[in-house]
């Protein structure tokens, strides 16, 4: 059961006394602070916070935060966020990591947790790279880009986040970057408090193998917010359109919010429990099932 | 640098001072932020300057809670931190591992101007008086700061080294 609202969560009680060790000018430096914003303007006590990721720089962000945190499996941050999820449908479940913990070696997971429609909000630190592993090629990196595992240039179309998560119907999708921290933070808030799956992208650079383009004066020299374009949230296809862009453009804001989130797994799973519980047998006959009289 | 939902204009006393106070707790904290990078990657020249530069924006924030609470005692605030982002504060891509103690002034140095630009760019539309005094003396402090770190600069032997970059790994396959 979520505590009662009697304290005010400030930022820094989210964090943690683990220091980061990304190397300095990471996006994920904002990324993390934006977090923090985003938990305290939630008030959900750091207990009552389950945070998971997979494996990656980006997947350490669990540890620099005072929630429960758990570091996980290369690409199986959804699913285990989900076991979590349904064993305690109380705590509020945030699962992150990189472009290729969640395109490549998760990119099977995402699909189901959308047709779920798990209340968890995915945050993916898209950098175009993998950066832990000193930069090879990612399922989000450049066509021609150049690469230790791409010497002559990628032959590979990237794969589009915003496309992909769209496409599979999630109910929140949106995106952000470290050109605009506020605005990062206003985003994960909204996608923790929308009810079921939120996805949100952000991009953020590699400082060490990324892009000269992509670092945040490329970013902020491409980046455009939604709300100025005068996009509407609630219109998938318009958002499907904008989502294209991505590569070329960097859209900040909310590409799509469902106006009628459909329940939740959790909202199912619970109502088929309180069905089911009036013709469960009581637990103290459960054995007269294997014992014959 | 960004701002949003200020309307300077119809900006009070209060809400400037408030702001000043903001814009200095953001710097603070980046610095400190900083200086744990540094500290995190065995930099601590810079680690120290960072410190250092947090130390002269706490002491600034406190001057000026202290001007605002003889004013206005505990009024409560009407403006936000998310409606600033990075006015004094260094940006995040400033920091770099190894850097020199050069280098981060010269962040330093960038932060000091972006101030600068925020405090001069909205005094053209500053309708009250004592807020557009406020922000002339702000700007004013600014400009004195930017003239310290220049002056600290100064000190530094020129560098002909290697720069921080040259440090970095070269992307390597698995």
């Amino acid at each position: 059961m979520s505590a009662t609202l009697t304290h005010e969560y400030t930022p820094k009680d989210y964090k943690s006394d683990l220091k980061p060790i990304w190397c300095p000018g990471c996006g994920d430096y904002s990324v993390v602070q934006a977090i923090y914003r985003a938990l305290a303007a939630i008030g959900r006590p750091p207990h009552e916070i389950a945070f998971v990721s997979g494996i990656g720089c980006s997947s350490r962000i669990p540890g620099y935060t005072t929630a429960y945190g758990f570091n996980s499996v290369h690409g199986r941050a959804l699913p285990i966020a989900q076991g979590i999820k349904l064993a305690n449908p109380d705590l509020l479940v945030l699962a992150a990591g990189g472009d290729g913990d969640g395109f490549s070696i998760g990119g099977g997971h995402i699909a189901h947790m959308i047709r779920r429609n798990m209340d968890i909000a995915y945050i993916v630190m898209d950098n175009q790279i993998y950066g832990l592993t000193k930069g090879q090629l990612s399922p989000t990196s450049q066509k021609g880009r150049v690469t230790s595992t791409s010497r002559l240039g990628s032959l590979e179309a990237p794969v589009n986040p915003l496309l992909y998560v769209l496409a599979y119907g999630a109910g929140f999708v949106a995106q952000a970057a470290p050109t605009d921290l506020p605005g990062m933070a206003g985003i994960i808030e909204e996608a923790i408090r929308y009810p079921g799956f939120a996805f949100v992208n952000i991009q953020s650079p590699c400082v060490t193998y990324g892009e000269e383009s992509q670092q945040i004066k490329g970013l902020k020299a491409i980046s455009q917010n939604l709300e100025d374009l005068g996009h509407n949230p609630a219109d998938r296809l318009a958002a499907m359109d904008l989502a294209q862009d991505y590569g070329t453009k960097l859209h900040l804001g909310v590409f799509y919010r469902n106006p009628e989130p459909p329940p939740t797994y959790g909202d199912l799973v619970k109502e088929r429990q309180e069905f089911q519980v009036k013709e469960a047998i009581p637990r103290e006959r459960i054995l007269d099932l294997f014992i014959k009289k | 640098m960004a701002v949003r939902s200020i309307d300077f204009t119809r900006l009070s006393l209060m809400d400037a001072l408030d702001l000043a106070i903001l814009v200095e707790e953001e710097a603070e904290e980046r610095y400190i932020e900083f200086a744990e990078q540094m500290e995190q990657h065995h930099t601590p020249e810079a680690a120290k300057f960072f410190r250092l530069m947090a130390g002269n924006e706490a002491k600034h924030g406190e001057e000026l809670s202290e001007r605002r609470t003889q004013r206005f005692g505990a009024e409560p605030r009407s403006v936000a931190r998310a409606m600033i982002f990075d006015v004094e504060a260094p940006d995040y891509d400033a920091a770099r591992a190894f850097m020199s103690p050069r280098r981060a002034m010269e962040a330093a140095l960038d932060s000091e101007r972006k101030a600068q630009v925020f405090f001069k760019g909205a005094l053209p539309a500053i309708q009250d008086p004592l807020v557009h005094d406020l922000f002339s003396e702000l700007l004013g402090e600014e400009v004195q700061h930017e003239a310290l770190v220049h002056a600290e600069l100064a000190k530094l032997p020129a560098e002909h080294g290697p720069r921080d970059e040259d440090f970095v790994d070269e992307p390597a396959a698995q």
